[in-house]
């Protein structure tokens, strides 16, 4: 009864800000504008072009190099040194008399200022061509160009995922996006949320609030409360931006897919809209980060909380609360490597210890993992939090006493036996 | 026999390192104002914490209303912290509700006695206003009521005055009375000894987490007087000593005033009657006035709390 009267408060307080409103409407704007802001510049920059001179000691391949609409080479005799003296000259390449065998060496391009990285990759990969040609010339194999560019293979392919009942079109690149978007939001989330449990408390302390609550609520019972409701407030949120992405999964991707012919052409991007089309999917990757994200928040906000009662002021914090904050980046740093080798042993038991699990399952859980495992990670997950809910309000019971002298971490422990 | 509410046998607390209480006991009658005092750091505080149940004593009992203090009798207490403050992006009402109901009290019920009190310190306009925007004495206003507002037996003001121009706090002390003639039972700690003379029936006080001097306050004053005595009179002082110094321990003559009127300060002997002294005294000189000298609470307060500190 008390415990609800806590959690009412927490919660109603915060989802009635006009702050929280307009955030949960403005991100998911603000997120798509950041993921289209590149695409609109590429299309809206004009293309840089770029003439390259070539001065070639060999002669025979500078007359290889074809430009494109960007970058253009034209064959010169200037030497080096007229060449650098001149300003007009935005790029040149020297080509030694050993650049066949040893082009690495007796092949460099000078630029004045730095080239775009397009410029760049398109004058490599021409001069690689070229040097390549020179080379083939000397087996004497006629057409040996033509030849090769028609067996060359450069393609992607159509992945299907044969576990469980169902087979489903996978496709890596788009579990490799929402493995890492869903984690960077699942961290996001448990330090917001987490670090809004400790200012939360420490305002109440320095207020003094906190005297006239615990003369009616056992300090344990403030501390759920607080932790209940902030992350009830955060789950809202969650469940706001699931039902805007259902909505855009139902409505917006079908009609992506009928756009064209995009399932003839690019397999992987149609199987990727037709996954992102099916709710069923969508629903169930945001269900199970829904629930690792209750277990995560609630593990390490029990940490906050505890640093929280300890300290007077959000000064003293900082340094105390990197015990929960380092643990929450190892956690997403440790996920980058899962979520390129979601299989391997180290991302198993990064998948199951709870200091890490919520980020590093969630890297995993794209690229499909058996359930079991999810299970047990859960289950070490939520038994972790109980007991570290029960360890941090043996200390808060104690911390919300205490003023003045900012505690070290010894001390804050040790509080957890009085 | 009388009907004690509070009983506190043998507590004592110990942090680390700390003694914050040794051995306490005291006993408050139900319908009484009692006066827990004590210099700063005493132990007031973890006592009144003990009382409140959000700290437990290392040993000893606590009684309330005849059974075992428990987490059920905090409906039944109300407390006003010292250090006190409220919720400041939250409206007043809202959070006054909210605290009436964390003592158990329904909605309907919390708002309808809110609103009474409202209207009865007359504050009823604040009722919307966020706490940020009222003065530190208007929040207190709200804090009292929160205090009282569930009607409860016991009750705990901690330092109740500080922060009150004298206007609100004579209306706070009157409230405070009429809560306690309602049937309430007060505890009250302070540092100001004249509201403990006018309002306390008994008191305790603390020192170095033990109680050193417990009682009714009228007896403890009577007490403490000594048999000390106040003469005005007119006439020649030389007459006057003469005449009573074999019944003193000790005489003190005063200055004389405009009007003549001189004073004096006498110590009865034991054995000494007041009436032979009176009547020694009055024919020696014109007697204008007699009294007897009571000290003040202040002044017990700092003589205990020093012969204390320099036996220990």
């Amino acid at each position: 009864m008390q415990l609800q009267i806590i959690i009412a408060r927490e919660y109603l307080e915060r989802v009635k800000r006009k702050s929280f409103i307009i955030t949960t409407l403005l991100v998911p704007i603000l997120m798509l504008g950041l993921m289209a802001a590149p695409a609109l510049m590429m299309i809206l920059s004009e293309p840089e072009k770029t003439d390259v001179m070539v001065c070639d000691a060999t002669g025979r391949i500078a007359p290889l190099l074809s430009g494109n609409g960007e970058v253009t080479f034209t064959t010169t005799d200037l030497t080096p040194d007229a060449l650098r003296s001149d300003e007009d000259i935005q790029a040149y390449i020297i080509i030694g008399a050993d650049a066949v065998s040893r082009p690495e060496r007796d092949i460099t391009v000078y630029t004045r200022g730095s080239l775009s990285m397009i410029t760049d990759s398109y004058i490599t990969s021409q001069l690689n061509r070229a040097v390549e040609d020179v080379r083939l010339e000397a087996y004497n194999v006629g057409d040996i160009r033509r030849i090769l560019d028609e067996v060359q293979v450069d393609c992607t392919y159509h992945t299907v995922n044969i576990e469980g009942e169902a087979e489903t079109s996978t496709s890596s690149t788009l579990s490799y996006i929402i493995a890492l978007t869903t984690d960077m939001l699942l961290y996001m989330f448990i330090l917001i949320y987490g670090q809004m449990v400790m200012t939360s408390i420490i305002e109440e302390k320095t207020n003094r609030v906190l005297e006239l609550v615990v003369s009616s609520v056992k300090p344990r019972m403030l501390m759920l409360g607080k932790i209940l409701g902030i992350g009830l407030v955060a789950v809202t949120q969650i469940l706001i931006w699931g039902v805007l992405l259902g909505a855009a999964s139902a409505w917006l991707m079908p009609s992506l897919g009928a756009a064209g012919d995009v399932a003839a052409n690019e397999p992987e991007l149609a199987s990727a809209i037709a996954l992102l089309a099916d709710p069923a999917y969508v629903f169930g990757i945001f269900g199970w980060m829904l629930l690792f994200f209750i277990g995560g928040y609630l593990f390490y906000s029990a940490i906050f909380a505890a640093i929280g009662s300890a300290v007077d002021n959000i000064q003293d914090a900082g340094q105390l609360s990197s015990v929960a904050t380092v643990p929450v980046i190892l956690g997403i740093i440790a996920s980058m490597s899962v979520i390129n080798n979601p299989g391997s042993t180290l991302a198993f038991w990064l998948g199951i210890i709870p200091l890490t699990s919520p980020m590093c399952m969630m890297a995993r859980l794209p690229f499909g993992v058996p359930l079991w495992e999810i299970l047990l990670s859960l289950a070490v997950l939520y038994a972790s939090f109980m007991f570290m809910i029960w360890l941090c309000a043996k200390i808060y019971r104690v911390g919300i006493f205490m003023y003045g002298k900012k505690p070290t971490l010894l001390e804050i422990i040790r509080w957890s036996r009085y | 026999m009388e009907d004690i509410i509070l009983n506190i046998d043998d507590v004592s607390k110990a942090y680390t390192g700390h003694q914050a209480l040794d051995g306490i006991s005291l006993a408050v009658p139900r319908g009484s104002v009692y006066g827990l005092l004590g210099p700063n750091g005493a132990g007031k505080t973890t006592l009144i914490r003990i009382i409140n149940h959000i700290t437990a004593p290392d040993s000893g009992t606590v009684t309330f209303d005849g059974h075992t203090l428990c987490q059920n009798d905090i409906a039944n207490i109300g407390y006003l912290p010292e250090e006190r403050g409220l919720y400041k992006k939250m409206k007043v009402g809202d959070q006054a509700v909210f605290f009436a109901r964390l003592k158990g009290l329904d909605k309907k019920t919390a708002t309808e006695r809110l609103k009474e009190w409202f209207a009865k310190l007359e504050i009823e306009d604040w009722w919307d206003r966020k706490v940020e925007e009222l003065s530190k004495g208007m929040a207190q206003k709200v804090q009292f009521i929160v205090t009282v507002l569930h009607r409860p037996e016991l009750l705990i003001f901690d330092e109740p005055f500080s922060g009150f121009d004298p206007i609100n706090a004579g209306i706070l002390k009157r409230e405070i009375l009429e809560l306690r003639d309602a049937g309430a039972t007060i505890i009250f700690s302070t540092h100001n000894m004249g509201s403990v003379e006018e309002l306390c029936d008994n008191i305790t006080l603390i020192n170095r987490s033990r109680n050193i001097l417990t009682g009714n306050v009228r007896q403890i004053r009577e007490r403490h007087s000594g048999n000390r005595y106040e003469l005005t009179f007119i006439g020649d002082p030389g007459t006057l000593v003469g005449a009573v110094e074999p019944m003193c321990t000790s005489f003190t003559l005063g200055q004389i005033d405009r009007d003549g009127n001189a004073t004096a300060t006498a110590r009865l002997r034991e054995t000494s009657d007041i009436r032979n002294f009176i009547a020694a005294a009055n024919s020696a000189v014109e007697l204008r006035g007699f009294r007897r000298c009571l000290p003040s609470m202040d002044d017990i307060f700092v003589a205990a709390v020093e012969e204390y500190n320099s036996k220990n």
